[in-house]
């Protein structure tokens, strides 16, 4: 009898399918449109449109600034909480998680609307604070995406390390800034990730909340609604490569951090 | 006075449809594949089933599932129960009068641009129901197959479109030409209304809703709502600009004020454009927001005192508010008001010459314009059918009495109806007797009066150019311009940046 297995070439092959169909593809019909015109010849008027309009840059920065302020509140609230989660010796640790991660679960437009009706009943009127609004809505969709890769990597801080910090003569301030602040980096870096790149262009929560400001995301969509598909692919692919470029930086960072942790370990072991 | 009562096994499917768009299109070619198959079992052969690729707005059609209690008893002696898909039921009805089988495939599109997208991109479908400006779009670009001879054919029974359609959608329809054609010879119509404001009669006057001003009018500032689209946002915008002219006396009666009136509101001269990407600015800065559904929520719990509101919108959103005794009313503005109307096209790559699918999908849009059908979609939709009936056909015109005509004897109104029903709007005929609410509440949305007609332009389609300019002057209204960041933010950008460089810098020198 002849056993069946497979190699492991052929065990890519339907993951290969699938990246070939839904990513390679619409990437290479993206890059046609983004570098022709409406008359099907090679142009860069799409590339210096973006770059030279106030108006487009302007929603960049709009956009950046949206992401930056979420992912820095994000990060201040969800810090501390996953400290106290990892480091507290809580029977029921899991539990208490599961509260922040809980809201996960609920589908993300239902909540944006009920907060809609929590921050009517605090502002009165909504659309004096856009922008505050946005970041709120953001912050509250994304947070647990910060929490857990920040709780993570805390859960799996060695202890011994921070025990030697303490035989060495460190007080807790100082054990926290030199042991468990820069050992939790990766956490944090891929925390950072998860919540800046989606709150670059998640366009309903703006929507869902009144701010009628573009943002990177619904920018793209106004210019597929007037048929230009040139400059929305244009700004697609240069939202695409701004991720990339952020991607590859904070990878390199989080793994300068990775190797100063395997060294140390690398040390202790000695 | 009866009340309108809606389904409710409608209301929330149409929720659940409006959550999950897309469900609504797998539902439906689902339900057709599982449908679908005992009728093409009975079929002689598969090669003998018409495949009608039908593409219609989401919620647009009535999918049936009535309770028994909803069952509308006309006066007239017709009742009406929606128990099955309108799609369904023609299937059957196909089979009975032309003996021959077809199958639907029913799917959905959101918006008119969406749906044109989806064309260049090549899905084919048979028939669709875009708007007006679309139409204009497909036909000046000769993507559409004008209806046969046989349909226009008012000797022949089941025409119930020709036969039943109203003789004003009718004349709107015949009346504007696109190079040289007029509409009616592609497009049939299935529903339409005009644009207005919906507001609180407790917060503000009627005078002071009934202008294009009002979403410029700071003592209403970040109370009122525009709409979340370059079209409608545009011409709110040329009503307040032109609000001067299009009100003066010597405008409004002008010989050829209809005339004119279509001119100015579609006016796309750069100095316009210009004009309107400014006073957009302003009135997105007075409002309280850029919406396309919420705000009829909005509207219904008092966040907002006025909004610019489709008609059918408006009828759905003070048919709400009602039942909680609060009583919105809806005015349109008096420099002018937006006709505008969907309607039944055939797409020249899906007919593909086929004339026996050709005469299914015509059939399909007749079925639709069966009077009895047309309430259905009423009831279910919200909005104004364009059909009338055919003569000595009164269902629609006693439906109409079975939702807004009253009894008593005090506090009524006489609200003609004519100019829809027979073309003459002194016909005594077609006189509903109403409460006197009614007259600029859900009555006088669903039916406009005469006068506020003859008020009311077409917004024509832009040519390639025109819609780059205007959406470009949409895009500059909505971005964010990057010389209104305040210097404090850049500073404080600086700041930071050197602040980072820093920590970065003296840690480098602490490690060697």
């Amino acid at each position: 009898m002849n056993k069946w297995y497979f190699s492991r070439r052929q065990l890519c092959i339907p993951y290969g399918l699938f990246l070939v169909c839904f990513v390679a593809a619409p990437l290479i019909v993206i890059i046609y449109y983004a570098f022709t015109n409406g008359q099907g010849r090679f142009s860069i008027e799409n590339l210096s449109d973006f770059f030279t309009s106030p108006n487009t840059i302007g929603t960049l920065a709009y956009s950046f600034g949206v992401a930056v302020v979420t992912t820095c509140v994000s990060l201040l609230l969800a810090y501390p909480i996953a400290y106290i989660l990892a480091r507290s010796k809580m029977k029921h640790k899991t539990a208490v998680l599961l509260v922040f991660i809980m809201p996960m679960w609920i589908n993300f437009t239902l909540r944006i609307t009920a907060l809609k009706e929590i921050l009517t009943m605090l502002e009165g009127n909504l659309s004096y604070y856009p922008f505050l609004n946005t970041v709120i809505g953001m912050t509250y969709d994304f947070l647990p995406f910060m929490i857990l890769p920040i709780y993570t990597t805390l859960l799996k801080l060695d202890n011994s390390l921070l025990e030697a910090a303490c035989d060495l003569g460190a007080d807790t301030l100082r054990t926290f800034v030199k042991v468990t602040l820069p050992l939790s980096v990766p956490g944090i870096i891929s925390g950072i990730v998860m919540v800046f790149l989606p709150s670059m262009t998640n366009y309903v929560v703006l929507d869902m909340l009144y701010n009628s400001t573009y943002i990177m995301g619904s920018l793209i969509g106004a210019y597929f609604a007037a048929y230009d598909w040139h400059n929305g692919s244009m700004i697609a692919l240069i939202l695409l490569l701004i991720i990339l470029i952020f991607t590859l930086f904070t990878n390199r960072y989080a793994d300068e951090e990775n190797g100063r942790e395997v060294h140390l370990s690398g040390k202790e072991n000695m | 006075m009866k009340r309108r009562k809606r389904c409710n096994a409608g209301r929330l499917l149409r929720l659940s449809a409006g959550l999950v768009p897309a469900a609504c299109a797998a539902g439906a070619a689902v339900m057709g594949a599982a449908l679908g198959q005992p009728a093409t079992a009975h079929a002689a052969g598969k090669e003998d089933v018409i495949i009608l690729r039908v593409c219609n707005w989401e919620e647009y059609m009535d999918l049936g599932e009535w309770d028994e209690e909803e069952r509308i008893e006309l006066e007239n002696g017709v009742s009406i129960l929606g128990e099955r898909p309108l799609y369904k039921e023609f299937e059957d009805w196909y089979r009975e009068t032309y003996g021959k089988e077809v199958r639907v495939e029913y799917s959905c599109f959101g918006t008119n641009e969406d749906l044109y997208n989806q064309l260049t991109l090549g899905d084919t479908y048979d028939l669709v129901c875009p708007s007006e400006y679309m139409i204009m779009k497909l036909m000046a670009e000769g993507q559409l197959q004008p209806y046969s001879e046989a349909f226009y054919d008012r000797e022949n029974e089941y025409n119930y479109y020709v036969n039943g359609v109203s003789p004003y959608i009718y004349r709107t329809l015949s009346e504007n030409e696109i190079n040289g054609e007029s509409w009616s010879k592609y497009a049939a119509g299935y529903m339409w209304g005009i644009t207005g404001v919906l507001y609180n009669p407790e917060e503000l006057s009627a005078e002071e809703a009934s202008t294009w001003m009002l979403f410029h009018n700071p003592a209403y500032s970040r109370q009122v709502t525009l709409k979340d689209n370059v079209r409608d946002s545009y011409f709110a915008a040329l009503g307040a600009l032109k609000s001067e002219l299009l009100m003066d006396d010597a405008f409004v009666s002008d010989m050829r004020y209809q005339e004119r009136l279509g001119a100015e509101m579609n006016d796309v001269s750069p100095e316009t454009i210009a004009a309107a990407e400014r006073l957009l600015g302003e009135m997105i800065d007075n409002s309280y927001s850029l919406e396309t559904d919420s705000g009829k929520a909005d509207m219904i719990t008092g966040k907002i005192v006025a909004n610019y509101q489709w008609s059918g919108d408006a009828v759905y959103a003070m048919d709400q508010a009602q039942e909680d005794d609060f009583y919105l009313k809806f005015a349109v503005p008096q420099e002018c008001t937006n006709l505008w109307f969907d309607g039944w096209v055939m797409l020249r790559d899906g007919i593909g010459g086929d004339v026996q699918k050709q005469q299914a999908a015509e059939a399909f849009v007749n079925f639709l314009s069966r009077s009895d059908n047309a309430v259905r979609n009423m009831y279910y939709i919200g909005y104004t059918s364009s059909i009338a009936g055919s003569a000595g056909d009164d269902t629609v015109f006693e439906y109409l009495n079975w939702c807004y005509g009253a009894e008593e004897e005090d506090d009524v109104i006489e609200y003609p109806v004519g100019y829809f029903f027979s073309g003459n709007n002194e016909d005594e005929a077609y006189v509903i007797t109403a409460a006197v609410e009614q007259a600029d509440r859900q009555l006088y949305a669903q039916y406009p009066s005469w006068e506020v007609l003859q008020r009311s332009a077409v917004m024509e389609y832009f040519d390639a150019d025109t819609n780059k300019a205007i959406n470009r002057m949409w895009i500059n209204v909505r971005c964010f311009n990057i010389s209104e960041v305040p210097v404090g933010v850049w500073l404080l950008v600086l700041l930071l940046v050197l602040a980072a460089l820093g920590v970065r810098y003296s840690n480098k020198r602490v490690k060697h």
